[in-house]
């Protein structure tokens, strides 16, 4: 009488998640926010907003302009630093009925362990970000994931520190994003969130002044999602480890399109602006798709659209 | 597993009504009545828009009543335009009510509110809660010609005294809205929206001619919910709308950065370091 119901639940590292979906890293608050607007018991896991050693305060307004087809942020990784963030946030975290995963930003490798450390060390984190593609901070923000080496080194020393799922997540803004998702592998990454913000710009034409405080920001929303799914599939093709893959995604066809690039989850950002309703329309789509498409779980399509995923181990030894 | 509340601030709204006030001014009347019955003074809405193809618009609420709340805009781009295009019998999602309203405890007797274009679209809640509670209301309303002086007569309906205000001088006084209020004496309160140099000039007269405001800020929200830190105002790190944030912030200041939406987008004018 009862038929089996197509699984939605995937795996990140060590992480079981109810849903292939993701809430991305300073777009969803702790979910806390957004309780009286979507329904956070069909989603995956919120990632936090990115925590740094010390205070920051954050860019200069404004930090936000709408694009067409998307938008460009420039926050600055605004959060209280490290050791208050341990004190009052994280204990509210603790009977939340949703996984959070703890994103951690820094601008050197000691930086990284620091906080990375101190974070994966709370039972209410079910789980690492490592957050080393931010496009908006004056210095070193995003150097780490623009170097394979720094990557590496990145990677390398907070995975001594902690057994807990290290997610890292890498940037677009580079030439060959596939070889440093292969440093981050062999570094000892669990999996990979591809991809952060693409660089962008818009300016005034009236004042004659760049639009956002921080002059330059990251490009969001379906405008970039081309350029993530690209990425997913690359990336797909030299790494083993489970990719989430985010950029642009507002509807169950866009969330396909990761999965079939090689994404064993998706994470949704700039869509929970259009309408915080989208996540649970996803996952109540993507049973639907599975169902009629006779598939018992997510995984029987990830990268089935990659033609080389089957094969990604044996690059292994091409990298040079 | 710990029970989640159900989404209870997303409406389905039905749109009964639609008048363009002036070229590019619409005033949209929705079916609402949880919307209505919530809706505090000075709160406002995130609009979806119908064809999900823009980020959610921050909206104003205008009126509520009975069933029907109504919003009040300019449309000044994209995602405007589309809801401006609305038809009544259509359906617009709104997630609301938002954000922390104007503060109108302490019994204010003569209270001053400045408006200045769209930013009227945020006071005629407040202006009649205040009627409501027997207090004297005077409306100054500026905008950029006559035109676009859209509703004055709903607020002198509503029992306020009216004084105008044009750049080009084609209603009122030829000059800034901001003029009528450094002559203006005797307030004990003054409740201000419009755009962001309205807002400085009503903070510097308001410190001149010692009275309090209370200044509701325009910026671009992305969540609007206090997810995003997108749209944040310094204040001072001692007011009770500070987040509860930094201990201290780089370089041991004594500001913080505030969530227009969600510590806002009303603020006490001496409160802010901007």
């Amino acid at each position: 009488m009862v038929e089996t119901q197509p699984s939605l639940a995937v795996k990140i590292g060590k992480l079981q998640l109810p849903y292939p979906t993701l809430m991305g890293s300073g777009c969803y608050g702790s979910g806390k926010e957004f309780v009286q607007f979507a329904d956070l018991r069909k989603i995956g896991a919120v990632v936090l907003k990115s925590v740094t050693r010390l205070p920051r305060m954050g860019n200069a307004t404004p930090r936000l302009v709408h694009t067409p087809a998307g938008m460009l942020n420039a926050i600055g990784l605004q959060n209280p630093g490290i050791d208050w963030y341990l004190e009052h946030e994280v204990p509210k975290y603790a009977r939340l009925p949703w996984r959070v995963v703890g994103s951690v930003a820094g601008f050197s490798v000691d930086d990284y362990a620091y906080v990375c450390e101190r974070l994966a060390a709370r039972d209410e984190i079910a789980g690492i970000e490592l957050n080393i593609s931010c496009p908006n901070v004056a210095s070193e923000g995003e150097t780490f994931a623009c170097n394979p080496q720094l990557t590496a080194k990145v990677v390398r020393t907070c995975r001594d520190l902690t057994d807990k799922t290290l997610i890292v997540k890498l940037s677009p803004n580079v030439t060959d994003i596939a070889a440093i998702a292969y440093e981050a592998e062999a570094a000892g990454a669990d999996a990979l969130a591809v991809i952060n913000t693409v660089r962008g710009m818009a300016i005034d034409v009236d004042t004659w002044h760049p639009r956002l405080g921080n002059v330059t920001g990251g490009l969001s929303g379906p405008a970039i999602r081309p350029i993530a799914v690209l990425a997913v599939y690359e990336v797909a093709r030299v790494v083993t480890i489970p990719i989430v893959g985010q950029g642009g995604i507002e509807t169950t066809r866009d969330a396909l399109e990761f999965f079939l690039a090689g994404a064993t989850a998706v994470s949704i950002g700039t869509a929970n602006f259009t309408d915080p309703r989208i996540p649970e329309r996803i996952v109540e789509e993507l049973r639907e798709y599975l169902w009629n498409r006779n598939l018992a779980s997510i995984g029987e399509m990830v990268g089935k659209a990659n033609v080389g995923f089957a094969t990604a181990h044996e690059y292994e030894g091409d990298e040079g | 597993m710990t029970t989640v509340d159900t989404p209870s601030r997303v409406h389905a709204t039905l749109v009964t009504g639609r008048r363009e006030l002036a070229p590019g001014v619409v005033l949209l009347e929705l079916d609402a009545p949880e919307l209505a019955a919530s809706a505090l003074p000075g709160q406002f809405v995130m609009a979806i828009p119908p064809s999900g193809e823009s980020a959610a618009t921050a909206l104003g609420i205008y009126e509520a009543q009975m069933r029907c709340a109504s919003l009040l805009f300019f449309v000044t781009g994209k995602r405007t335009r589309e809801l401006s295009e609305m038809h009544v019998g259509e359906r617009l999602d709104v997630v609301g009510p938002l954000g922390n309203g104007f503060d109108l405890s302490g019994s204010p007797r003569r209270v001053a509110i400045v408006a200045g274009g769209v930013g009227i679209a945020s006071v005629l809640l407040p202006a009649q809660a205040l009627i409501r509670a027997r207090a004297r209301v005077t409306l100054l309303y500026g905008a950029r010609t006559a035109s676009l002086l859209v509703e004055a007569q709903r607020f002198a309906d509503a029992g306020c005294e009216v004084a105008l205000a044009t750049d080009d001088g084609t209603a009122g006084y030829h000059g800034y809205v901001t003029d009528l209020l450094e002559r203006s004496r005797n307030h004990d309160l003054i409740l201000a929206c419009g755009p962001s140099p309205m807002l400085r000039a009503v903070a510097r007269v308001a410190h001149q001619i010692g009275v309090r405001a209370q200044l509701s800020l325009e910026e671009t929200f992305a969540c609007g919910v206090g997810g995003c830190w997108g749209c944040v105002v310094p204040i001072v790190r001692t007011s009770a709308q500070a987040p509860s944030f930094p201990p201290e912030s780089a370089g041991g200041s004594d500001v913080v950065h505030a969530r227009i939406c969600k510590e806002g987008p009303v603020f006490w004018s001496n409160e802010l370091r901007w």
